[in-house]
């Protein structure tokens, strides 16, 4: 036993000789490419038109219908800027997992997709390149972005790292043959779920998300919140976040809601579709997914209904398109960036129906006058404060114990929720 | 080779020691034997039946208890073959020669390093053979940024390179050479002896002699690897990244995860399911003497 | 045992050399593979741990231990942790008895014996991520298993343990992580019955008439001849699934995520790694993780020596 823990020992001195030596350098070759200061510069002038060369662009594809509406916005890119050549990459797999050996090695696209919830990590640790000069000198218009999307691509820096590519708010689509008249109010809205428990063969009326993820827009809609308004400390573990959390809760506990999970579904649009819930509180992404999994289902929107708070609210999720700091092309890809995030690429890209425009002067899409109307007072539903993925965890984690063993509490979700919040603020 | 195998575990031990003492027990115990048998055949068919079924059921009818789709539609398997990139017979070939490859280089290194191992006498061998044992105990999760820089700096990490770094990261496995290893323990150094005597070298004695006796590890080991490499999900995610490379089970997971939740749309999603399980299904009645006998007569002996 | 040498002593100590030569020549590619993408990475995992990490920059400030010390007093992790364990503990012995008691059945006299080995081995070949959404589709509240349950009549008895109807066998965190123990006995205890056969299939027959002509029941000989003879079967396969147990990854993320929902219930130790490296993007914590889950599984692996005792494979 003895020898063979000293020869294993010996295995790993040996071992180490050979192996630590060269690590520490070999960070190096990765870090070559930090620099991010754009190339051309000097006299300042900005013609798209004549710049060219290839770009690269990469994101995930969440559905076919992503893809289509994409191929037709490229195609509307190309014929504009013919110079520039587009090398669409969608990545499979786990997005950030992709993306973290891409910036490891150094093999970064020239533009890709950066969700909110991770926007300020990838900012913070410098994997994103500042487009301010860019901004400068192509004289872009950045004010045309709602602030709740365009504020999450803002370093601490005060500088953009990314344009918010598209976003969605979070509103109610609700199955028009059991709901002829939409609840305006959330006590409408409990009044109907209660008249509507037990009937069309629903197992809920509602389906809702045990966690932050829509939860938030319960919160702000019953008057609670999370930060105090200067975002430095938490509002959770108070009596009014309090009230709000334990309302939401006894939607689960008078069986007015329930989980897709608990319904067997893999998320609300699935019990939307197939009939297991009747309302449902999802984003634009619900609509292709309904046409082509659920064509029979008739459904509609409205907004979130208005809580306590008394005015209306809701929550708002976006990704931006942004350039790395490592990208080989970042004229081209600014060139790119500008166009599918302009107007006229944005138009293009949401007429596809997947997602809302992040502009104001973008036309509202068809059918999506109802999130688009959410679109001006939506409060950011990710991406708002760092670390905030612990915040979800923390939360969804104990309401998800509260629910199943059927305590109901909100006392210990609101506690460990603050808990969360406070230390993901002192990182 | 079965037969081969057969000899090899020593003289007749390989028949069955049935037969157990008193013949009235022995009747009750078969009768229970076949019913465990039977029993925990049925539990490992039904999951697989299940899936067939429920692939040719539309949506709603998927989760009702019925064994016979009413009604019967092929939509399901149109979704999947429609929704699937690359389309399915690319994924296959990726699968199968990515797992071919693998097999075969976890095949030849693992045979010659675990003759080494076990009968060649070289200074650090014990520390080499402990490094082996020490890869077992490592999650791939822990060396995947720094491996993606080592594979980035040979050029593996960009268009046919996938598919050799793939390849290479699973090249060679520890349990390929602890396995051989402890086979070729196993066999009576007579043979090698008198191979040696007759001035053979080394190679010439591990190729001619001791190789064609291991063939039931090998063929264990090329089955285990095989397997493992055509389930492998963690390493093709992040290195096979361009879409016509996808494996099986990476596509699974894509198809899975279209539309924004994970999808409970399953006929589409059981008729992948099928269509990833049908090809090593066939696979497996053809050589399905080799996979079982095979890794049954090499396995363990102490 | 020498070997027998015609030659003299000089051509002894050339042998000597070309024998190592030959020995080196044969591991040597497996050696630099490993030395390349284990040791190597291994050595830099340790470096990066104990550094503020940053993928394009590396090393941007050292945090000496301090990454050890977040983790190890995480709760998430210490959860990981003790998940991992439970799973270990009641996943490994379990599939080990029934791969033991389906190699012994299997290896009787029977009709169809290939047939049935051939089928309990099939689960262990087919793609696990496959398998898991299989899995997951039975085990949803309107799923096969609910039904069947329902179908039989069972439905008063598991309500005695407090399960309803629709029982949401891997969304309830009471029942996520056993749900997904059962799964992998189901997918790897035809595994373990072939290894199992191979001992079995090494025990001499003598022995059993031995044990007949002193009036042994099967039972007996079972409990005082087969069992204890297994030993190094026992020692191989309880090394390997310990191994396996403390790494298992693939059905927790595609059941669970990388939060290891429903409360924490699949978090495991790589999903908890995996998670710290790709969704907070703190790659010197995970380094730390990967560290710390090596020691366990150091520990495990010196443990299971002691309790097998000797030296059987290494």
């Amino acid at each position: 036993m003895r020898r063979f823990i000293a020869v294993l020992v010996a295995a790993f001195i040996v071992a180490s000789c050979t192996g630590s030596s060269p690590s520490p350098s070999s960070s190096a070759p990765s870090g070559a490419a930090g620099s991010s200061s754009p190339s051309g510069g000097g006299g300042g002038g900005w013609d798209p038109t004549s710049i060219s060369g290839p770009a690269v662009l990469s994101g995930w594809q969440s559905s076919p219908a992503e893809g289509n509406a994409l191929t037709q916005t490229l195609l509307g890119f190309q014929s504009t800027y013919p110079n520039i050549k587009v090398d669409y990459e969608p990545l499979a797999g786990d997005y950030p997992t992709v993306m973290a050996t891409k910036f490891a090695s150094g093999d970064v696209p020239d533009l890709f997709y950066v969700d909110a919830s991770y926007a300020g990590t990838w900012i913070d640790q410098g994997y994103l390149a500042p487009l301010d000069d860019y901004i400068q000198k192509s004289g872009f218009d950045t004010s045309q972005f709602f602030p709740g999307y365009a504020s999450i691509f803002k370093g601490a820096d005060g500088k953009w790292y990314g344009f918010p590519k598209d976003g969605n708010t979070i509103a109610m689509a609700y199955n028009t043959d059991i709901v002829k008249d939409p609840p305006k109010t959330m006590d409408d809205l409990i009044t109907l779920a209660q008249s509507l428990k037990g009937t069309n063969g629903l197992k809920a009326p509602l389906c809702l998300n045990p966690g932050l993820d829509r939860g938030l827009a319960f919160l702000f809609a019953q008057g609670g919140s999370l930060l105090s308004d200067d975002g430095k400390t938490e509002t959770i573990d108070s009596d009014a976040s309090k009230t709000a959390v334990q309302w939401y809760m006894d939607l689960f506990k008078n069986g007015l809601g329930m989980t897709a999970s608990d319904m067997g579904d893999g998320w609300c649009g699935d019990s939307l579709g197939k009939k297991n819930a009747a309302i449902i509180f999802e984003g634009g992404w619900l609509d292709p997914s309904m046409v082509s999994t659920y064509p029979d289902v008739k459904y509609a929107w409205n907004v979130m209904p208005t809580g306590s708070s008394g005015s209306p609210v809701t929550i708002s999720y976006t990704v931006s398109y942004s350039i790395g700091a490592q990208s080989k092309n970042k004229d081209e890809a600014f060139v790119l960036l500008s166009y599918l995030t302009g107007k006229e690429g944005m138009t293009k890209w949401t007429e596809g129906g997947v997602a809302l425009p992040s502009r104001s002067d973008v036309p509202t899409p068809q059918g999506k006058d109802v999130l688009v109307s959410e679109s001006s007072y939506a409060k950011p539903g990710s991406g708002f404060m760092p670390g905030y993925n612990d915040v979800q965890k923390a939360f969804q984690d104990a309401f998800t114990a509260q629910i199943q063993n059927k305590t109901f509490d909100a006392g210990p979700v609101v506690s460990a929720t603050a808990t969360a919040v406070t230390k993901a603020l002192s990182q | 080779m079965v037969s081969q195998a057969r000899r090899l575990g020593g003289a007749g031990t390989l028949a069955a020691p049935s037969a157990p003492p008193g013949r009235r027990r022995g009747r009750w115990l078969r009768a229970l034997a076949y019913a465990i048998l039977i029993a925990y055949a049925v539990v490992m068919f039904v999951p697989f039946a299940w899936s067939v079924i429920t692939s040719f059921k539309t949506l709603p009818d998927s989760v009702r208890l019925s064994f016979i789709p009413q009604p019967f539609t092929l939509e399901g398997w149109h979704e999947a073959v429609q929704t699937l990139t690359p389309p399915l017979p690319l994924i296959f070939l990726n699968s199968f020669a990515i797992a071919g490859a693998v097999t075969l280089t976890n095949v030849v290194l693992g045979s010659l390093a675990g003759y080494a191992f076990a009968r060649l006498r070289f200074p650090g061998r014990e520390l080499l053979f402990l490094i082996v044992l020490g890869t077992l105990m490592m999650p791939d999760q822990l060396r995947v940024i720094p491996v993606y820089l080592i594979l980035k700096t040979f050029g593996l990490t960009a268009g046919f390179g996938q598919y050799v770094g793939v390849v290479v990261v699973a090249a060679i496995a520890g349990t390929s050479i602890f396995f051989l290893r402890q086979y070729f323990l196993s066999i009576p150094r007579d043979l090698e002896e008198a191979a040696r005597m007759d001035g053979a070298g080394f190679f010439t004695t591990f190729w001619r002699v001791m190789l064609p006796l291991a063939t039931p590890a090998i063929a264990a080991v090329a089955i285990l690897q095989f397997q493992g490499s055509w389930n492998s999900f963690f390493w093709p995610v992040i290195l096979l990244q361009d879409n016509a490379k996808k494996t099986i089970p990476v596509a699974l997971y894509t198809f899975r995860t279209l539309s924004s939740g994970f999808s409970t749309n399953w006929p589409p999603l059981m008729a992948v399911i099928v269509a990833a399980t049908i090809p090593i299904l066939i696979l497996y009645i053809f050589f399905q003497r080799y996979f079982v006998e095979g890794l049954a007569a090499s396995g363990v002996k102490g | 045992m020498t070997v027998a040498d015609p030659a003299g002593h000089s051509s002894r100590r050339s042998m000597r050399f070309s024998e190592a030569l030959a020995g080196y020549g044969f591991v040597a590619v497996p050696m630099v593979l490993f030395l390349l993408l284990n040791v190597f990475a291994f050595f830099y995992a340790i470096y990066i741990s104990v550094w503020k990490w940053n993928l394009i920059r590396g090393p941007v400030s050292f945090l000496g231990l301090q990454n050890y010390a977040d983790v190890l007093s995480d709760p998430t992790f210490q959860k990981a942790v003790e998940n991992s364990i439970y799973y270990t503990v009641i996943w490994v012995p379990l599939t080990m008895a029934v791969g033991l008691l389906l190699a012994v059945v299997v290896n009787q006299k029977i009709r169809g014996q290939t047939f049935f080995r051939a089928a309990f081995y099939f689960p262990a070949i087919a793609s696990s991520a496959a398998i898991t959404m299989l899995w997951i589709f039975m085990a949803a509240p309107d799923g096969l298993f609910n039904a069947v349950r329902e179908g039989l009549g069972l439905a008063p008895l598991f309500s005695l343990f407090g399960f309803g109807p629709n029982q949401n066998w891997l969304g309830d965190y009471h029942t996520a992580l056993d749900s997904i123990i059962l799964l992998n006995v189901w997918t790897t205890s035809g595994t373990f019955m072939l290894l199992y056969l191979a001992s079995l299939q090494s025990i001499s027959h003598e022995v059993y008439e031995a044990a007949a002509v002193d009036g042994a029941g099967p039972w007996q000989a079972f409990w005082h001849i087969t069992f204890p003879l297994l030993r190094p079967g026992h020692y191989y396969v309880a090394t390997v699934a310990v191994i396996g147990a403390l790494q298992v990854f693939d059905q927790a993320i595609l059941a669970g995520g990388p939060n290891g929902d429903p409360n924490n219930a699949l978090m495991f130790i790589v999903l908890y790694l995996y998670k710290t490296a790709f969704t907070d993007f703190n790659f010197s914590k995970a380094a730390a993780v990967g560290l710390v889950l090596f020691v366990i599984v150091f520990a495990a692996t010196l443990l299971q020596r002691r309790v097998f005792g000797g030296e059987p494979a290494w």
